[in-house]
């Protein structure tokens, strides 16, 4: 198959990586390269999307590399799912890399800031792009070697303490997926994605032992456990708000706009395309019902993600309202958001209906794509705060209407799409999340909801009032914000408010996207060609 | 046999791992989670089966019950072993770099230091 599009974006950011490392001693050069680099990864986003997506029939595309067929050699697969999220994520990582471009001095960027901000993206891309287990441990991992060293960038006792707490979880978190890997592939004898939704789906067809979808199950949760720490669900959040401070502020708005995000994909790939087929049967855990129905093993997880999702929405709204600095309340926020996006797939895992299948899952990718921008918008304009008036602790702060008014309004329209105020596309998420709850009539989660969208309103207001409003001190006078940072800003705050009034289309990616998380049929075919290949 | 001295093998290598990584001490931290992704590592051999004759030797036995070892988790263990390495030297570069700038690779004294 001749669809080598699928690895257009890969090859760009990886070729981006290297051409900047080659040229770190010049830095105009680099810098030039590193955005061009950004705006070719944005283009090979937007071809590869424009494939998969042309608004209407949407397709999924393999490409298999070096020719070697599916079950066998590793596959890249596009679908509407991974071009949804690729999608979101060219922009976020193109709006980073502006921001970038003037916020980290030479010196940073001598030590292979870009390149570093590149490797990662690859690795990113290559999570959402690959259709092999073994490789989605191997994306991550590339993408984590650069968020270790990005998150100990000034290397100051902070930073470095952060950075040891997210590399020794993140690295025996490696271990325990490598561990589950393993497990999957000793039970059903395959790697390949397409191949191991196949056999999980019919297991005594292709001589999986005897009630083999046990230790599948098992060894999935033990997969999940890792999904859900990279996307920062409670209770795996405690590396979040250290290591989001220490990071720079382009590098924060990357990791909770987009590498949580590839934790989430996971979990939505992985979940609800492959091991959602299986169906369960001679398990029964106490507690709850597990339904005899052809997903059986996806409604496990129902009740296990919402309790995280509820949780993190807690934790991490509660953790926010106390906050003194703008840096740790975004990351606590972050946590809950995440809470938000997952709430709507517990439903999606357990509903009765396809329908409510399909809403909850494009709950979460509306809301997922709402907190990739405006989470990084709000990571940046505290990255600006700081570079102009060299703090970004709320008693230092205040008034900052006065002395830098774009750049508040672009704060203030980051907190009201997170809270979610209409037209912004944050109000759509939330709407989206709460009509899921309501479909099911679910009491409890849309109680967990409603409890997280006032936390939501209380903190943004907190750091509303004490950050922006009011007499500015003396700090505040005098510093002045760059006007590349603000444009940066406000840049996304009006691609917050376009993709709000142009719902629509949003909608539609995000509804083809959860037909595709949920299409195993389609997915399987694409990859391993018609007739399902080899038996 | 085989079977049952590695699986002793791996359950005291894990064992050894976690305890390392629940001390006081960074390097010792570094040190288990070094040995839990090698003990990771050789729980993977062991998971391509490990009856069978050598891989390139018995070529061609695709399917088959368990006729060669499988060659595949081989190559798992290969790009895992390159990850680690590339994570071990971060993580001790890491160690080196917290010394520096607390003066100490005591956790609980760097928990203090916040």
């Amino acid at each position: 198959m001749s669809q080598q599009f699928v690895v257009a974006p890969l090859l760009v950011a990886m070729l981006t990586a290297i051409a900047t490392l080659v040229t770190r001693r010049f830095d105009r050069v680099q810098v030039t390269l590193s955005l061009l680099g950004g705006l070719g990864y944005l283009g090979a986003v937007a071809w590869l999307v424009s494939k998969v997506d042309p608004l209407g029939a949407t397709e999924v595309f393999s490409y298999q590399l070096s020719g070697w067929q599916a079950p066998f050699g590793i596959t890249l697969v596009a679908d509407s799912l991974s071009a949804f999220m690729l999608a979101f994520s060219a922009v976020v990582a193109l709006a980073a890399l502006v921001f970038s471009a003037s916020y980290v001095d030479t010196y940073g960027q001598r030590v292979s800031y870009h390149p570093l901000f590149h490797f990662m993206l690859v690795g990113v891309t290559g999570s959402f792009l690959t259709g092999d287990i073994f490789n989605l441990f191997v994306w991550f991992e590339v993408m984590l070697m650069s968020s270790y060293v990005l998150v100990v960038f000034y290397s100051g006792p902070e930073h470095t303490r952060a950075a040891l707490h997210y590399v020794v979880l993140n690295l025996v978190g490696s271990a325990v997926m490598l561990l589950a890997i393993g497990g999957l592939y000793a039970t059903t004898g395959t790697l390949n994605m397409a191949d191991l939704s196949r056999r999980v789906a019919n297991p005594a067809a292709y001589g999986l032992a005897d009630g083999g979808i046990a230790p599948v199950l098992g060894l999935s949760a033990l997969l999940f456990a890792v999904f859900a720490l990279k996307a920062g669900l409670a209770p795996f959040q405690f590396w979040v708000p250290a290591a989001y401070r220490a990071a720079p502020a382009p590098v924060s708005a990357m990791l909770a706009g987009v590498v949580k995000k590839v934790g989430v994909y996971a979990i939505i790939r992985v979940y609800f395309t492959v091991f959602g087929a299986a169906a369960l049967s001679g398990v029964s855990l106490p507690g709850f019902a597990v339904p005899d129905d052809g997903s059986a093993l996806l409604a496990f997880y129902g009740p296990i993600l919402f309790v995280m999702a509820a949780a993190s929405i807690i934790v991490g709204g509660v953790g926010a309202v106390g906050r003194d600095d703008i840096d740790g309340l975004l990351a606590y926020s972050s946590i809950g958001q995440v809470g938000f996006i997952v709430l709507p797939l517990a439903i999606a895992a357990t509903a009765p209906t396809e329908e409510i299948r399909v809403l909850g899952v494009a709950a979460a990718l509306v809301y997922a794509l709402n907190h990739g921008f405006a989470k990084s918008l709000l990571f940046m304009a505290s990255g600006a705060v700081y570079d102009a008036v060299g703090s970004e602790q709320f008693p230092d702060l205040g008034g900052l209407t006065e002395t830098a008014p774009w750049l508040s309004g672009g704060f203030f329209v980051g907190a009201l799409a997170l809270i979610g105020i209409p037209p912004l596309s944050g109000f759509f998420g939330k709407m989206l999340v709460f009509d899921a709850a309501g479909r099911v009539e679910s009491w409890l989660a849309l109680g967990v909801a409603l409890f997280g969208a006032i936390l939501t309103i209380a903190y943004f207001s907190r750091a509303w009032t004490r950050g922006f409003w009011g007499d500015p001190p003396l700090l505040v006078q005098h510093g002045e914000a760059k006007f590349s940072l603000v444009a940066v800003v406000v840049a996304l705050a009006l691609a917050i408010a376009v993709l709000g009034v142009g719902f629509d289309v949003v909608m539609r990616a995000a509804e083809a996207g959860a037909h595709a998380a949920l299409d195993r049929q389609e997915y399987v075919e694409a990859v391993l060609g018609n007739g399902g290949g080899h038996a | 046999m085989t079977q049952y001295v590695l699986a002793a093998v791996l359950g005291v290598l894990f064992a050894l791992g976690t305890f390392l990584v629940l001390r006081r001490d960074v390097v010792r931290v570094v040190w288990g989670v070094t040995i839990i992704s090698q003990s990771a590592n050789v729980y993977l051999v062991t998971m391509g089966g490990l009856s069978g004759s050598v891989p390139i030797l018995g070529h061609g036995g695709h399917g088959g019950e368990h006729a060669v070892t499988d060659p595949l988790v081989q190559a798992l263990v290969l790009t895992a072993i390159v990850i680690g390495f590339g994570t071990t030297a971060f993580a001790l570069v890491l160690t080196y770099r917290v010394y520096e700038e607390h003066g100490t690779i005591d956790l609980l004294e760097l928990g203090d230091s916040a």
